[in-house]
């Protein structure tokens, strides 16, 4: 499975806006998001996220490895709430009527499905869209223009930094049980599987805290915190292109907001 | 470069003894020794001798931030560092670990050398040029842009050793920072390190045990044992000293093991060697005057059947979702009960194609079959019982309490009887050599008992074929050679062993054929003296051959010895043998 943080180089416009931009766009989307309740509004959204994958110049690859992972999740979202959603417009009425409207699948069930199906994939396209374009020192000198202390906001960003590395290290030790004859990951059972995480806890924490520590080590070595101010060599200041940016992602906002009362 | 206080020694520790905080032995002890500016020294000694200690004292981390008890001085230019602060250090002493990915954090190799000078408040200008400069200095120019994880192992260490010299240290602290590289990168980093000790005057100051690449670089050896220094002393002194070397297992060169064994066979070279240049010399002289004998080609004793345990036919790999085509229709066939090393650079494939083995990754083309089973049609657990693979990293395999338990838990899953698994317990534990050691915690054992446990637990699988993927990185020599051993004894009794590591000595000592790996490609598979005796091909997969074999490749041909020993053995035994037929 790809990891959704990690730094995919290049020299496009949305690589180059500010991070400042870039961590309010994702804020702003984000939370606007879960107030959409238009399909139309929901669609424009995802297409507009793909696009700028597309501007980003990502690996599509990647978008449709998401995607399949998420394939599984609407599909389940969908036979939910199309079953369970309130409506009046039945489409295919239960074999048992069981009252209530309970088990039948209506229109405004799968239409409802449809919009949480959207959100979702706009979501899952949003965060990498920032991430992969987005180098961690640039993240925390946006946070830090934002008003974070320097460690803090490195802190924070080095651990994002640390989550493909975890994912990597789990792989690893769930090969090494694999490789002792477990065969719980493989086609065990969920409580067989359930079983067999504990065993993870040891070499995971272990491994953890010493590359922790070997970090720290690094980073003490080349004076990190030395003082609370520090030079930024590729300094971030808001350009045209970035308050442009800024000025459509607020409007974009407003615009899925202002949607709900006119659809 | 700066000097602070003209008169003090770069590097002074008066009487330090030590112990990290929460326990309760003293990792050094009284530990005294001045290094003076400019000099190259080596810090030798076993795992546990205190040698990454000491590099960490050097720039203040320990005590500053690591914590512990420190009594005793640590000196840098006169300033105790426990009274000076880390970012002061951090202008004084770089220091370059061992693993390369938990020391670069930034996501360019600009950002990561600019990252030192950036938290020191310098102008931007001034950083500007300290990062041409440092880029210049390890020959990464040009690779500004790059991710630091896209980078070659000797790259990578490199590009940590700009990262500290872009701070204007005028000391250089290595902690075991070329022993996971192949040796083509072991040679760059060092290259790199000459240099600043030669042009820029710098102290250097490199915990290692790659004597035969550094003995003509450094001045000076000194050789640590339980937190304590042994000896101190030029590099010809310490590799000639017989009884520290009957005591302590540290590698010296391997010319200069020959010469300590032509000594005790009674035939002294003019000079004792430690390069090769200088053995050559010698064993011409040695030799003058004697006769050609024939000369006995090296043999490896095992029984090989013709069954065969692995065949690999056109195997690709691609990883997806980037589309890195790591393996390329790399076809072989390994017989039950052969001694195999896969050997290439770092990222050359090795571990893919060994994934690929035990089905923890899927062929994208070609068939794997392995024990007679196809990978494809077979899960992994099913595998595991035909073949055991042993991980590079003993840490992320150790998932029990005690060591017993460890060893029990793969016959445990295939649900074996009670007392078989007591069976194959006692078995395996008493091969590897641990039986005294069953209840002991596992994380808790020495390196080198930690990666045994690990080999044990696959072994009590019964397992016809090994596997093991860089068994001997990070391993001292007394716990290389222990591991190959038990590789030994394992083949010897019929097993069929692959294994994967940059150490060439011991694949010319213990292979019987060598696959050589060059991007994703196989590039030569032979007997491992043939494929030695190229080593103008192998250097192309970054790999040179032993010192040894270099001696034999060096020598002139019609002194008759042999063109491609494999070790120093077959070397003395050679030239002893021609002065036994002295006319």
């Amino acid at each position: 499975m790809s990891s959704l943080i990690a730094y995919y180089p290049g020299k496009t416009i949305f690589h180059r806006l500010d991070p400042r931009v870039k961590i309010i766009f994702m804020l702003l989307i984000s939370t606007a998001i879960f107030t959409v309740k238009s399909i139309l509004i929901a669609g424009l959204v995802l297409l507009l996220m793909v696009i700028l994958w597309f501007v980003a110049r990502l690996p599509l690859k990647v978008l449709m490895s998401f995607m399949k992972i998420l394939l599984g999740i609407i599909f389940f979202l969908f036979v939910v709430q199309a079953i369970l959603y309130p409506g009046d417009t039945p489409i295919i009425k239960p074999l048992i009527p069981i009252g209530n409207g309970i088990g039948q699948i209506t229109l405004e069930g799968i239409l409802f499905a449809v919009l949480l199906s959207l959100r979702l994939m706009a979501m899952i396209i949003l965060l990498p869209l920032v991430s992969f374009t987005t180098p961690v020192q640039s993240f925390a000198l946006g946070m830090v223009k934002m008003g974070l202390p320097y460690k803090l906001a490195y802190t924070m960003t080095t651990a994002l930094n640390l989550v493909p590395i975890l994912q990597a290290e789990i792989g690893v030790i769930v090969d090494a049980q694999r490789l002792r004859a477990m065969k719980s990951f493989e086609k065990g059972k969920l409580g067989e599987k359930l079983r067999a995480y504990p065993a993870l806890v040891t070499p995971l924490v272990i491994g953890s805290m010493r590359r922790a520590q070997l970090m720290a080590v690094a980073m003490d070595s080349r004076a990190f915190g030395a003082s609370k101010n520090r030079t930024y060599l590729e300094d971030e200041h808001m350009e045209t292109r970035d308050w442009v940016f800024l000025f459509l992602s607020v409007l974009i906002t407003a615009g899925m907001i202002a949607g709900n009362y006119l659809f | 470069m700066r000097r602070d206080i003209i008169n003090a020694p770069a590097i002074e520790f008066q009487d330090v003894s030590y112990r990290y905080p929460r326990t309760k032995r003293w990792v050094l002890t009284h530990l005294n020794f001045k290094i003076e500016q400019g000099e190259f020294v080596a810090l030798m000694g076993e795992n546990g001798a205190g040698k990454s200690t000491a590099c960490l004292m050097m720039n203040g981390i320990i005590p500053n931030s690591v914590g512990g008890r420190l009594a005793g001085k640590v000196l840098i230019h006169g300033l105790d560092t426990k009274e000076t602060g880390i970012s002061v250090m951090a202008t004084k002493v770089g220091i370059v670990l061992e693993d390369p990915e938990t020391q670069l954090f930034t996501t360019s190799v600009k950002s990561e050398i600019a990252f030192g000078p950036e938290n020191l408040c310098l102008p931007v200008e001034e950083i500007e040029e300290r990062v041409q400069w440092a880029l210049d200095v390890v020959r990464l120019t040009g690779y500004e842009d790059r991710l630091p994880s896209s980078l070659s192992g000797g790259q990578k260490q490199r590009l940590a050793i700009a990262a500290n010299i872009a701070m204007r240290p005028d000391i250089l602290v290595l902690d075991e920072a070329t022993s996971q590289l192949d040796p083509v990168g072991v040679e760059e980093v060092l290259q790199v390190v000459h240099d600043l000790n030669k042009k820029f005057g710098m102290t250097i100051v490199m915990a290692t045990d790659a004597s035969e690449m550094i003995a003509r670089l450094m001045d000076r050896v000194m050789v640590l044992d339980a937190g304590t220094k042994v000896v101190d002393g030029k590099p010809r002194e310490i590799f000639s000293n017989t009884g520290l070397f009957k005591k302590l297992m540290i590698r010296s060169p391997q010319v200069s093991q020959l010469a300590v064994q032509m000594e005790e066979a009674g035939h002294s070279f003019t000079e004792f060697p430690i390069t090769v240049s200088e053995a050559n010399t010698c064993v011409q002289e040695l030799l003058k005057g004697t006769r050609v004998s024939t000369v006995e080609a090296n043999k490896k004793n095992g029984v090989v059947s013709e069954e065969s345990a692995i065949t690999v036919e056109h195997l690709d790999y691609i990883y997806q979702p980037l589309n890195v085509h790591a393996v390329r229709d790399v076809c072989f066939e390994i017989k039950q009960g052969e001694f195999v090393a896969l050997i290439g650079q770092n990222g050359s494939g090795k571990t893919t194609i060994l994934k690929n083995l035990l089905g923890l990754l899927h062929p994208t083309k070609g068939k794997v079959v392995v024990a007679g089973q196809d990978t494809r049609t077979t899960a992994v657990a099913e595998m595991a019982r035909h073949v055991g693979f042993v991980l590079q990293n003993p840490d992320q395999q150790l998932f029990a309490e005690t060591v017993e338990d460890e060893v029990a838990y793969g016959p445990k899953n295939i649900k074996l009887g009670q007392e078989l698994i007591e069976k194959r317990v006692a078995e395996s534990l008493e091969l590897v050599g641990l039986e005294d050691k069953r209840k002991e915690f596992p994380p808790a054992l020495a390196k080198g008992d930690r990666a045994k446990v690990v080999i044990a637990s696959a072994l009590a699988l019964d397992p016809s074929i090994i596997v093991l993927d860089e068994p001997t990185t990070g391993q001292d020599y007394r716990g290389c050679h222990q591991i190959m051993q038990i590789a030994q004894s394992l083949h010897e009794q019929g097993r069929t062993v692959v294994f994967v590591t940059h150490h060439m000595a011991l694949v010319a000592e213990y292979a019987q054929r060598v696959i050589v790996l060059c991007g994703g490609k196989v590039l030569l598979d032979d007997v491992t003296e043939s494929v030695f005796s190229k080593p103008d091909v192998v250097r192309q997969a970054y790999i040179i051959p032993p010192q040894i074999t270099e001696l034999g490749q060096a020598l002139p041909p019609e002194l008759g010895l042999p063109p491609t020993p494999l070790t120093v053995q077959t070397m003395s035994t050679a030239i002893l043998d021609r002065l036994n037929h002295r006319d």
